[in-house]
Parts: C-alpha cells; sequence; structure tokens
C-alpha cells in the first residue's frame, strides 16, 4: 500500500474543500470496506484520503412523510434494522441483510456501499504485489490491457450488460433494491448539489470499464432516498450464492409488487449478481402487468427478465438461475400481506 | 556468497543495540496507560511526514499512539499495543478472526483504518473478562467446546457477544446467520451456537 | 494395565483460548522486531531475469532486499524424507513462487517495499492443469488383493463410473507465519507447524547449521489439517534475514500467497468398476485413480489405503498414478487419500446397492470384513457394522423409502436420506517422554506432538490425571518443541495413540519411581505432591521410550534424528484401521436447488475414546470438512496462467456458520488393544471419510441424480 494524507473533516462542506486541497489522488472515504480492502491489494492508490465518517448529520434514517430518506453515513446495519424499513419494505431490509456479515455491515455506510467495486477474481487477483502475484490483464484495472476472464473462467461472470471489454459483475445487493424502488441520491459537490437516480450511477462497461460511476471525483452522495410505494410491503430480496450466507450472490432479485388480489398492477423487478450494472427488468416488468401472480406468470417474468442475456464458456447456468430466482421473489413477496 | 559448510553464514553482522530476550507469555490482561506508553516507545517510529497521533480507548483505558495511516486497527492491537487476542486470518474482512468491537458494536479490524478509532471505544478479547471472572460467553465456549484450535475463538465470541446484544440470539438459524461472519475451519459450529443459545436462554447480561 | 472408558472433561486448553491468551507463532512478542514480505512471481515457468530493488530500497523504513544470491546453494540430497523447500531461487516452477523477501521497520513499510518490486523474467511454456497437453503420468505400484480379473468375470451384475474430487486448500485461519531471532549463534524460529523437527531438519539443511544452534518452537496451532504438516517455504527465508540481519524478522504470508506456496489437495480421478455374485454379494473391485501432482512432488497418489479395508472384497485390484505438471507441490490435507477414495467408493457402492434393489445400509451389512486382502492379515479390531447399526438407529433409517425422489415436502423441497462409511489408518511413532511431578505442585510431560486443536493435549492430560494422584491445575504439557523433547511430525491421526501410551507409560514409571522412594512405607497422606513435600523431595522424573507394534531401535533413533518414524497401518501380526459410519438428510430446494444438509449421525470407532469432549469436536469438525469439501470448496486454475484464481476466502468458498445444521455424535468405544495398552486408534482424519459419499447418496435418493464430481453446486442439479 502506498502511503497517503489523511484528513477526517467535520462538515460535508469541509469534505469537498479538503478534496479540493488535496489535489491529484484525493479520495473520500466513508466505512473503508472496499476502498481499504483495494488498498491492501495494490488497486486502489489514493494519495489524500478524506474520512468523512465524522461529518456530522450525515446517519439520519428519516421515515416520515412520502419518502424514505437515509442520510449517506448510517450504518448499513442501522438500515437493515430500522422497524418501518423492515415492515414496510423488506426488500430495502433484506438487500442489506443479506450482504456482507453482521461486522462489515456495522462498518459500511449505505452511502459507500453505493460504490462497492466488482468482485471479478481476474480484476481482484491481478496486481501482483501482496497480492497472489498472478498478473491478470484487466481493462477496468489497467485500461486496454485486456480482458482475462473472456475466455476465461468465467462461472461468476456477467450475462447481461457485458461487453467485449468487460464481463465484471455489479457487486451489490442494496442498489439492486433501490433500482428497483426507483430511488435516487442526493450529491453534493464543488458546483453544489444535485440529485440522481441510482440506476444513472451506475455506467455500462462499453470499452470504458474503468470509467464505473457517474460521480464526479470531488461529489459525495449526502442522502439516499427512496419514494414511499405500497409496493413496499409486498417486496423481496432473494438472494443465490454459493453457500448460505456471507458470499456474493450467483443471482438475486428485488421485486415489489402492487397487487390487487392476486393480480398485479405493477411489478417492480430489479437483478443482481448476473449483470455489469443494477439491472431493471422492465420487459419482466411488463410481462407481469395486469396478470394474476401464478407459478407459471412468476416463471415467464423470470424469463422476460433475463431477455438478451448472452452466456460464456461456464456461466449459462446464472440465466436459468436468475430466472428461478426472480420467479421464486416474485412468489415469496406476494404471499406477503400489505396490512 | 561463499558458506563453509557447517559454519555461520559469512555476512552475519550481530547488532548489539538488539538486546533483551524473547517475551513468550506475555499476552496483556488488562492495559494500563503506562504499558501501552511504554510498547509505543519501543515500537519504530514511522516515517516522519506520514504520522498520525491519535487516542483511542481500549478496554477502558486511554492508549495514545503515533500511527502511520496505513495501520490497521488489527495491526495496531497486535504489533503496537501487545493485544494479540484478536487475529489476523485473512486481512481483508473475509473470515471475522480478527472482530472486536468499536463503539459498542463488532467490526473487522481488518478492514478498519486504526486512523478511524481516534477517540473511539475499542473492546477486545482481552477486555471481556472482569479479572478472573470469565465472561458469560467464556465459560459457555468452554462448556460446548466451541472451539478447537482456538484461533478462531476470540473473534467468535466478539462475535457472539455483540449478537447476543443486538438482539439476533433469537433461536438457531438466527444465530447461525449472524454468526456467519466467522469463519472456523476446524468446524466448531454447532457447539458454537449451542454455546450462544446458552447464554441467550440463560438471559445473563453480556 | 487399565482400558475403561474415560470421563467428560473441558478441553485442557480451552480457557487460555477464551481468554485470547493462548499464544500462536505470530502472536509472540519479540523486542526489536523486523517485518517481512514476500515478492511473489507472477509467471508460471521460467526464470528470474532480474530483481530490481532500488525502488523498494527507497521506501521509507525498508532495510533489506534478500534475492537469490543471498542464499547458499540448495543442500545435496541427503537420506531420508523429503528435501528441505528451496529458499529463493531463479528458477520458476510455478506462479506465486518468492523471488525477493523485503525486510523493514514495519509491516507497511515491508508491504510498499515489496509492491515496489517489479522482477523481469524468461518465462517458458508450461501445463497448468491435469487436462492439459504435455501432462507427464507416471504410474506407482499397484495394490493387488487376489484376482479381481477373474472375480470379475464370474460377477453377474456390474457398475462402472468415474468420480472426480477438485483441487483444494487447507485454509486454516491461522496464516502461515515464520518469526525468526538469531541470537548468540542460535537460531530460534516461531512458527505454526505441524513438524516442527521438519522445520528444524530444513533451517539445519538449507541453512548449514547444526542441531545444537536451531529451535523450533509451534506449542499452539492454528489449524493445520496437514498444511502445516512439512517444512515450509518461506521458513529458511525468514531466518536466513534474520541472520544476515543480525535483528529478528517476523513474517506472516499474505492469504494469496499461501494458496500458491502452500501445500494443497491435489485434483484427484477415480474409474471404478465393482462386480457383485448372483447373491448381491461385491466380490471384486478394479479401480484406477490418478492425481495432479508437480514436477518433483512426492505426495503419493495412495488412493488404496481405504477402500480394501471396508467391506471384505478379496479380489481387488487398484492401479494409481501421478500426473505431472507445473505447479507447486501437492500433500496432505485432511483424509488425504481416503477422502476423496471414500467419496468415489462409497458412491460407487451406493450405486451398485440401487442398481440390485438393496436398501444402501442392508447391502453394507452383507459384508464384513475380516483380512486385509492387500496385505492378507487379520484386522485388530473392525466395528463398522456396529458403527452402523448404531448409526442408523439414532438417524431413524428404518423409515427410509427405497426409492429415489419419494420424499417431497408441500414446498416442492425434496428430501434424501443417505449413507456413507469410511477408513483410515492406525498409525504409530515411538515417543521419548520425560515426567517430572514436583513437591510445590507442579507437573511437567514433555514429549513429542503438535497441539492444533485435535486436542492432544486434552488427552494426554486425560491419562496422567487418571493414572496419577496430581493436580490438574498445576499440569504443563510440553510439546511442539524441539528444545523439550525429540519432535516428530503430528498428521495422520498418529498423534494421540503416540503420545497417551506414553503418558501411560510415563505415569506407571513415576508411580514405580515413587514407591522405590518410599521404599515400601506407608504412603504419607495427600496427592502426590503432598507425598514428595512430606519425603522432603523436590520432585522426581522419569523418562521413558514407547513404540508401537513391531518397531525397535531404529525406529526411535529416527525419531532422534527428527525423521519419520511412523509405522502402520500394517503392523506384523496385523492391519489396524479407525471406522466410521455416516448418516445424511439432505434438502433439496424446488427451483433453485440449493442442497441443505440439516442433519448428520456420524459413530466412530477409534478404538478407546481418551478424551470425550474434544473426540466428539473432531468428528463434528470432520462432518462440516465434508460438507465443505463435497458443497463448496474448489480451487481454480485458469490454464492460460497458472496459479490459483480464487485466492482468497471470499472466493474459495467454506462452510460458514449457516451451512451446518445438527450434527449428533457417537462412538463405539471399544478398545483395540492389540494396537497399543490403552487400546486407542486415530480420530481426526477417519471422522471426514465416507462423509462426503453420505452426501452424494442422499442427494440421490432426495432427487434421483448422481453427481460423481464435487463440488456439487446449484449448476448441476438445475
Amino acid at each position: 500500500m502506498r502511503s497517503f494524507g489523511y484528513t477526517r473533516p467535520d462538515s460535508a462542506q469541509a469534505a469537498v474543500a479538503a478534496f479540493a486541497a488535496a489535489g491529484e489522488g484525493a479520495r473520500y472515504i466513508a466505512g473503508g470496506t472496499t476502498l481499504y480492502d483495494l488498498m491492501k491489494l495494490d488497486i486502489e492508490r489514493p494519495a489524500h484520503l478524506i474520512d468523512v465518517t465524522a461529518i456530522r448529520g450525515l446517519d439520519a434514517i428519516e421515515t416520515g412523510g412520502d419518502r424514505l430518506r437515509f442520510g449517506a453515513l448510517a450504518p448499513m446495519s442501522e438500515v437493515a434494522t430500522n422497524r418501518t424499513v423492515l415492515r414496510d419494505y423488506p426488500v430495502l431490509a433484506e438487500s442489506l441483510a443479506k450482504a456482507a456479515s453482521q461486522q462489515l455491515r456495522n462498518m459500511a455506510t449505505v452511502g459507500g456501499n453505493l460504490f462497492q467495486r466488482t468482485r471479478c477474481l481476474y480484476f481482484r487477483n491481478g496486481a501482483g504485489g501482496t497480492s497472489a502475484g498472478t498478473t491478470y490483464p484487466c481493462n477496468k484495472r489497467e485500461p486496454g490491457s485486456g480482458c482475462a476472464a473472456i475466455g476465461g473462467l468465467d462461472r461468476g461472470q456477467a450475462v447481461l450488460g457485458q461487453s467485449a471489454s468487460c464481463t465484471a459483475v455489479s457487486p451489490g445487493d442494496w442498489p439492486i433494491a433501490l433500482v428497483a424502488l426507483d430511488a435516487y441520491v442526493e450529491i453534493l459537490g464543488a458546483a453544489g448539489t444535485r440529485s440522481l437516480p441510482v440506476a444513472e450511477l451506475y455506467r455500462l462497461p462499453g470499452n470504458t470499464p474503468h470509467l464505473e460511476f457517474t460521480l464526479a471525483p470531488d461529489e459525495i452522495v449526502t442522502a439516499i432516498v427512496v419514494p414511499k410505494t405500497r409496493a413496499g410491503r409486498r417486496s423481496a430480496y432473494h438472494k443465490i450464492r454459493d453457500r448460505e450466507s456471507y458470499a456474493f450472490a450467483l443471482a438475486s432479485a428485488a421485486v415489489a409488487l402492487d397487487m390487487d388480489n392476486d393480480t398485479v398492477r405493477q411489478a417492480r423487478i430489479a437483478l443482481g449478481g448476473v449483470a455489469t450494472r443494477p439491472w431493471r427488468a422492465t420487459a419482466a416488468e411488463a410481462a407481469l402487468a395486469g396478470q394474476r401472480l401464478t407459478p407459471d406468470t412468476a416463471a415467464a417474468a423470470g424469463r422476460a427478465a433475463l431477455t438478451g442475456a448472452v452466456p460464456g464458456r461456464h456461466n449459462g447456468f446464472k440465466i436459468d438461475l436468475a430466472q428461478r430466482t426472480v420467479a421464486d421473489a416474485l412468489l415469496i413477496a406476494a404471499k406477503r400481506t400489505t396490512a | 556468497m561463499n558458506e563453509e559448510e557447517g559454519g555461520a553464514p559469512a555476512g552475519v553482522t550481530r547488532r548489539t543495540a538488539i538486546g533483551g530476550t524473547v517475551a513468550v507469555g506475555s499476552a496483556l490482561l488488562l492495559l494500563d496507560a503506562e504499558r501501552v506508553e511504554a510498547t509505543v516507545q519501543s515500537s519504530p517510529p514511522p516515517r516522519a511526514g506520514a504520522t498520525l497521533a491519535i487516542r483511542p480507548i481500549v478496554n477502558g483505558r486511554a492508549a495514545p499512539v503515533t500511527i502511520d495511516p496505513r495501520t490497521s486497527l488489527l495491526d495496531l492491537l497486535r504489533e503496537r499495543l501487545g493485544l494479540t487476542g484478536a487475529k489476523k486470518g485473512c486481512d481483508h474482512g473475509q473470515c471475522g478472526a480478527c472482530t472486536v468491537h468499536v463503539d459498542g458494536r463488532r467490526v473487522a479490524s481488518c478492514l478498519t483504518l486504526a486512523a478511524k478509532t481516534d477517540g473511539r471505544e475499542v473492546t477486545t478479547i482481552e477486555g471481556l473478562a472482569e479479572g478472573d471472572a470469565l465472561h458469560p460467553m467464556q465459560q459457555a465456549f468452554i462448556d460446548h467446546d466451541a472451539l478447537q484450535c482456538g484461533y478462531c475463538t476470540p473473534g467468535q465470541i466478539m462475535a457472539a457477544v455483540a449478537c447476543v446484544r443486538e438482539g439476533n440470539a433469537t433461536d438457531r438459524p438466527t444465530i447461525r446467520e449472524y454468526m456467519s461472519g466467522n469463519i472456523c475451519r476446524c468446524g466448531a459450529y454447532a457447539g458454537i451456537v449451542a454455546a450462544i443459545e446458552d447464554v441467550a436462554k440463560k438471559g445473563r447480561r453480556v | 494395565m487399565t482400558s475403561a472408558p474415560f470421563p467428560d472433561r473441558p478441553r485442557v486448553d480451552a480457557r487460555e483460548k477464551v481468554l485470547g491468551q493462548a499464544q500462536y507463532a505470530a502472536d509472540v512478542a519479540v523486542p526489536g522486531l523486523l517485518y517481512a514480505m514476500l515478492v511473489p512471481a507472477t509467471i508460471a515457468k521460467g526464470s528470474v531475469r532480474s530483481v530490481p530493488v532500488d525502488a523498494a530500497m527507497r521506501v521509507a523504513g525498508v532495510v533489506r532486499v534478500l534475492t537469490a544470491s543471498d542464499f547458499p546453494p540448495p543442500p545435496a540430497g541427503g537420506a531420508g524424507g523429503p528435501p528441505p523447500p528451496p529458499t529463493i531461487t531463479d528458477q520458476i516452477a510455478y506462479r506465486g513462487q518468492p523471488v525477493a523477501l523485503v525486510v523493514a521497520e514495519t509491516l507497511e513499510a515491508a508491504i510498499e517495499g515489496a509492491e515496489a518490486i517489479r522482477p523481469t523474467y524468461a518465462a517458458m511454456a508450461f501445463v497448468a492443469t491435469i487436462e492439459g497437453d504435455g501432462v507427464e503420468p507416471q504410474p506407482v505400484e499397484p495394490s493387488t488383493g487376489g484376482d479381481a480379473d477373474a472375480a470379475m468375470a464370474r460377477a453377474v451384475t456390474r457398475h462402472e463410473a468415474e468420480y472426480v474430487s477438485p483441487a483444494q486448500h487447507h485454509n486454516p485461519i491461522e496464516m502461515l507465519s515464520t518469526t525468526a531471532v538469531w541470537e548468540g549463534g542460535v537460531l530460534t524460529v516461531y512458527e505454526g507447524t505441524q513438524g516442527s523437527n521438519m522445520a528444524k531438519g530444513a533451517l539445519m539443511r538449507t541453512l548449514r547449521l547444526s542441531a545444537d544452534q536451531v529451535v523450533v518452537k509451534s506449542p499452539q496451532i492454528g489449524g493445520g489439517f496437514g498444511q502445516k504438516g512439512g517444512a515450509q517455504r518461506q521458513t529458511a527465508i525468514v531466518a536466513r534475514a534474520a541472520m544476515l540481519l543480525g535483528r529478528p524478522v517476523k513474517l506472516v504470508v499474505p492469504r494469496g500467497q499461501i494458496f500458491h506456496n502452500a501445500t494443497f489437495r491435489p485434483k484427484n480421478r477415480h474409474r471404478i468398476e465393482i462386480g457383485a455374485d448372483a447373491e448381491g454379494r461385491m466380490i471384486a473391485v478394479r479401480y484406477d485413480a490418478d492425481q495432479q501432482q508437480s514436477r518433483q512432488g512426492q505426495f503419493p497418489p495412495a488412493y488404496h489405503e481405504s477402500p480394501p479395508m471396508m467391506y471384505g472384497i478379496a479380489d481387488y485390484h487398484g492401479t494409481a498414478a501421478n500426473l505431472r505438471i507445473d505447479t507447486q507441490a501437492p500433500g496432505y490435507m485432511r483424509a488425504p487419500t481416503p477422502h476423496p477414495s471414500s467419496f468415489a467408493f462409497d458412491s460407487a457402492v451406493d450405486e451398485m446397492a440401487v442398481k440390485l434393489g438393496i436398501d444402501p445400509l442392508a447391502f453394507r451389512l452383507k459384508h464384513r470384513a475380516t483380512r486385509d486382502p492387500i496385505d492378507d492379515k487379520p484386522f485388530s479390531t473392525h466395528f463398522l457394522h456396529e458403527c452402523l447399526t448404531e448409526g442408523a438407529r439414532r438417524f431413524g433409517w428404518d423409515k427410509r423409502p427405497l426409492a429415489a425422489g419419494a420424499t417431497v415436502r408441500p414446498d416442492g423441497t425434496q428430501v434424501g436420506w443417505g449413507v456413507g462409511c469410511g477408513a483410515y489408518p492406525a498409525n504409530v511413532h515411538p515417543t521419548i517422554a520425560t515426567l517430572r511431578i514436583g513437591a510445590d505442585g507442579t507437573t511437567r510431560f514433555a514429549a513429542a506432538g503438535h497441539e492444533m486443536g485435535q486436542g492432544i493435549r486434552s488427552t494426554i492430560e486425560q491419562v496422567l490425571v487418571r493414572e496419577l494422584a496430581i493436580d490438574p491445575a498445576g499440569l504443563e504439557i510440553a510439546i511442539g518443541d524441539t528444545s523439550v523433547a525429540p519432535q516428530h511430525v503430528t498428521a495422520g491421526s498418529w498423534g494421540t495413540a503416540s503420545a497417551v501410551i506414553a503418558a501411560e507409560r510415563a505415569a506407571a514409571s513415576a508411580k514405580a519411581a515413587m514407591a522405590d522412594l518410599l521404599a515400601g512405607r506407608t504412603p504419607p497422606a495427600g496427592n502426590l505432591h503432598r507425598q514428595l513435600a512430606t519425603v522432603r523431595r523436590p520432585s522426581i522424573q522419569v523418562e521413558v521410550t514407547t513404540t508401537g507394534p513391531g518397531q525397535g531401535a531404529k525406529e526411535v533413533e529416527r525419531l532422534r534424528q527428527g525423521g519419520m518414524a511412523v509405522s502402520g497401518p500394517v503392523y506384523p501380526q496385523f492391519t489396524s484401521f479407525s471406522y466410521i459410519a455416516h448418516f445424511v438428510e439432505v434438502h433439496v430446494e424446488p427451483r433453485t436447488r440449493r442442497i441443505r444438509v440439516p442433519r448428520v449421525v456420524s459413530v466412530a470407532d477409534c478404538g478407546r475414546v481418551i478424551s470425550p469432549r474434544t473426540a466428539a469436536s473432531q468428528v463434528r469438525g470432520g462432518v462440516v470438512w465434508a460438507i465443505s469439501a463435497c458443497l463448496r470448496e474448489a480451487t481454480e486454475v485458469d490454464p492460460r496462467y497458472g496459479g490459483w484464481l480464487n485466492n482468497d476466502l471470499a472466493d474459495y468458498v467454506v462452510a460458514v456458520n449457516a451451512d451446518i445444521g445438527e450434527i449428533d455424535v457417537a462412538f463405539v468405544d471399544q478398545p483395540d488393544n492389540m494396537f497399543n495398552a490403552l487400546g486407542a486408534k486415530g480420530l481426526g482424519e477417519v471422522a471426514m471419510t465416507g462423509c462426503a459419499a453420505a452426501v452424494a447418496n442422499a442427494v440421490y435418493h432426495a432427487t434421483g441424480k448422481r453427481l460423481r464430481e464435487m463440488p456439487f453446486r446449484i449448476e448441476n442439479l438445475l
């Protein structure tokens, strides 16, 4: 790990000012569970860290009115156990509770989690140094070096949204649920404040897979806002992994259903574990609208959700698995009462 | 390099400044501030220009120390403060052996920048027992043989105490889920679950 | 000689472990310590052209970079045992091999220094997988009993299939580490090793040191599972740095580098043909096994160690081969060959039972082994049937429907029950032990042995506390230290049997010494400490040397020299194994097809159980290992690059707490008094054997689908 400067401002404005003052190589750090991890692997090499966790007032969880508003610094574990979130938005609570371990959820913030980087093996294990010394080409890590995952051991790679440059999966759970619920983020930067749908935070890899987020380097997310919806109560985050807990998704589905008895008025469906960014499955949503929810229509929605999926060498099963995961998620959510 | 068979290798230079014998069995039970100061002073100074002075409260005592900003809380505890109960098993937040409490919450100390603990309360396995009296979770781990090699055990116990305090020790499936961030390669999971269930059922304050 | 059951007692070192006071190698406080980090090779084969060190030396705090030129040439091949691992050489045999060591004042500086080094290489073509071109097959001696071809010709029912077990890594949670102190011409090394003698021998040969110049201490090991059995790649490298710099040096090897430099369970394949006669008895086995092997590796493909010892099949022909490729050396990993061979063989046995339409438990009970068909000797004891019948009773096997796929829950979950059996050799090595009992209330037992959580200290304590009136609180069990007694590698489930017979003999010897001291007087009141105080003797000390069946002066001398002195499982008069039967329930999800194992019953025959509590934990641990090996673990190689792709604990998936359900453990607890006076045999290895087959057999019973390649993943049942 390279040496770096470290400052811990106590306001968001001071953080943005500190970022500007620090110059080249400055990075914000919150919980650090991604950034510090990747610094240990010599993949991230910041010259200066601006630790935002001492900023006061950025960890509030507000559930009144017509929206949920989560301060960016609220720990994942706090939001996961918020009573309103648990009762009215199980998809949000479950997406947090099924991510990482309780230790990491206590450290990681709901804002920082949006910027978790991929777990692609060729990305993480290829930087040499104190990692295993296996240097794999990776366009995300070293633009222009190539992609070893294409034509390699791609069991964990994306089947949706990949390009000839990159097939790395967007690893998050929480962003999947947020995208399903049309959440947006409030952003502060040197140029002022703005808001942006969570779905628009993420880029497709295209031929620039090293550019993952649409945030400017000096901007920070200050809050995540979820518009309230009655579909929240009939929602679920279903995550299939290689073990029962503490693993990244092979396939996951965030769903929320607005239903009239057993007929779907509107469905919201997003996929994780299978795509290069959080993947809203609009075709599946359209397929379900106005339909009775049955195992058959749920399965059909699952198939629609994977429209356009392209398998690699070893990950074809993920298409089938994701279809089934969507179907199960819909059936789980539908059983939840709105009372 | 030429060497004589059986002789001392060429080029060996012994620095007399490095005296002192190896201290075995010197794990600190309770940290006192003086000892921490002494430990800090005996540690090599980090490079000039890239140091941070922090003052975490470790197991109830202030532990002022100057660190390299890169230092993890785990390395601070183990290499600078002589608290070797928390263990390094992966150094990437993937095993749980380094679990400690910061401001009462369980965290992975290997992924926690030590700099972040300035002014915060850090509790390690060494701070759990009160004198000779074991913490109920420590006793339950003995009673249920919830360990084998013992290497992951400090992290398991710190996680287990937090699991009960969080209200996540309600039944076996929940305990299993909330203890899944702590890998026990010896496979003592059944005993670990039984120990936590035991403590939670007895309603003991932990 | 008593061989009565032993009582339940807490693990002897549990208290220090729950307090965080147990000291593992990297916990030892050493003043003036320097920190080290290795630089791994980034080619899979070839040679190092240059190692530019300037950038590393410019990192503040870096004091030295060691490269190949800092090491003596490799030692000439000596007598016995594997050669020590090379130190740092310019010839690269596998990706991740160390090419330099950076030593610095702080860990952070050592890491930054290591990252700053970018060696240049001359790369060569390589073969990274056994499926690739350029594999060198190398058969070993076959294992044959009777005439398998003739018997197979008589068979009326045959089953033939291939089974595969992947490459896997041990991953004890304690990382490999070495702390070396060179002081006064003596090198003291603290290292988590199951073979302090092996580490010592490697240091002596590699660094040209004499026996009295090297001490290796490994008092507590944070899990071994075989990974820490041999000399470790980093040991002499770190020791050399300490000698050159005159300061203590510590290296904790990063997990990713451990994947590349430690040994591993090689990928292995099993082509098995079983023939049964008209009565539905298995009468013939033809079994060809092969395994991934490095170019120079020595880990033997001993896949025929256990299968012939299970079911009394007299006509058996087994072949085995190494498939040599470019990788680091594979090695012993828990139940090294019996785990994969029992998966393969007991799956095949199950398939035969299905083919014959017989309940798989009843089918196994039709076959009782009485002789070792390969070596033509009787077994000492063989209680596999007792394991099976007791396990079946506890599990409720009699309620099992014969047909596969017959049990489906209302939500569509398929339920299956499977049985699997395993066997593991009963091995033993000589032990030279000293026992000192003090008037001050202390007792010290010093012998060969390494504590890695299996509970060897608890077994020694059980014997000493039962045999002697001593204060358990004052008992020190000094093992894993070359300065306290001749050490031997602790592995292969031979540790406990070797240690407890020495403890028992030492206790008898101490009692005799006490009687001599009293010279016919009535013993004074109180325990031995009080008695010594009363007769004003500060202490008594005895030394004993114990050996296994058929062992003698030759094996004792080998022990003294720090070599391998293990005998078994074939002894002059008999063959001896431990046995186990596992009963497993699996649930398979209706749509996403996850396999869950909510319930296991395991009954073991390890002779007399010395420490019931730690023994039960050993078996539960073996079951967890089997579930993890069968459903989770595989280390992946990209053939274009070599090395291990999923080299951390996030991507090398091992079982977590939520993967494990209820595990009910019981023991036959019948002593094997042909094997030793206490009747104890090994347990830690046998615990894992047969359980993966039980899972596979249960998955078949649940789904009707036979899975023959581990690990079983979601895609295998979609």
